[in-house]
């Protein structure tokens, strides 16, 4: 198994909204510093992986350790916030990621899984807005659900699933 | 309940660690992406810090979060797209620990001195 490959299983094991945001750079930034010493001598380069996965494991404790006990209003600073909106330009499977979204495992066409779990996020933020009294943002997203469950009506009529 | 976000404290002076030190200076004069921002502080440090992959963005994480830094998308075509840049808070930090640390230093070298003439005289 490659460096790369041991790299990549480790990633996954981190919460998922910190590898949503940050395993695609992570693996960027390793994969640079493989190439740069795989050009030396083997102990360099085979210290540089070891040395960087046994970071990554430290790094893998303290970052559970980090989401457990940091609020989430503090994290949502950093990390993607699945209460709100996705915004213009981010693509469906980075920020469900975070939700732990895997749409590999969906028989149904893709933009029809991504639509039906774009209403149960907005489902659930609503639930969460009205349960913290916050109608106004709880009356947006109810807006906003009727808007996608008429997207997924028509999804399933184009793709022929009513 | 609603959430409320904490703004940061700009007045905590706590002494910083190492390698925020080195992140927070490296992104001081440019922005930059992961990898230019671990050679660079190997550079800084003089090849006495290496960090780690995993150690400079759990570092990263928490200074977003302290929203001491930001992401942002870079226009350039290269790989890395993603770069960080120093906000004002944490350039703000950034010269508190500088401070502190001159400080640190005015004291040691007056104490130092304090002992070398006493020294001398004795």
């Amino acid at each position: 198994m490659s460096g790369v490959r041991v790299f990549r299983v480790l990633l996954r094991l981190y919460p998922s909204d910190y590898a949503a945001l940050f395993a695609d750079e992570m693996i960027n930034a390793f994969e640079q510093g493989c190439n740069e010493y795989r050009s030396q001598r083997r102990a360099p380069f085979v210290r540089f992986v070891v040395r960087e996965l046994v970071g990554l494991i430290i790094g893998l404790i303290a970052e559970w350790i980090a989401k457990l006990t940091t609020d989430t209003s503090t994290r949502g600073r950093s990390l993607p916030d699945l209460r709100k909106m996705r915004p213009a330009g981010v693509p469906y499977e980075l920020w469900f990621a975070a939700a732990g979204t895997n749409y590999r495992q969906t028989s149904l066409p893709m933009e029809v899984a991504q639509a039906q779990e774009r209403v149960r996020f907005l489902l659930n933020a609503r639930v969460h807005a009205a349960t913290d009294r916050d109608f106004q943002a709880a009356r947006s997203y109810c807006y906003e659900e009727y808007r996608e469950r008429d997207k997924v009506r028509f999804l399933k009529k184009k793709y022929g699933l009513e | 309940m609603r959430h409320v976000i904490q703004k940061p404290d700009v007045t905590k002076t706590k002494p910083l660690t190492e390698p925020v030190v080195l992140i927070l200076l490296s992104l001081a004069d440019e922005p930059r992406h992961g990898y230019a921002l671990m050679k660079d502080i190997e550079t800084l440090s003089g090849g006495r810090v290496r960090l780690r992959t995993g150690t400079l963005y759990g570092a990263l994480r928490r200074l977003l979060e302290e929203s001491w830094i930001e992401r942002f998308e870079q226009s350039d075509t290269s790989r890395e797209k993603r770069a960080y840049r120093l906000t004002s808070v944490g350039r703000k930090q950034l010269q508190l620990e500088l401070d502190r640390l001159k400080q640190l230093t005015r004291a040691a070298g007056s104490r130092l001195a304090r002992l070398a003439s006493e020294g001398e005289g004795g």
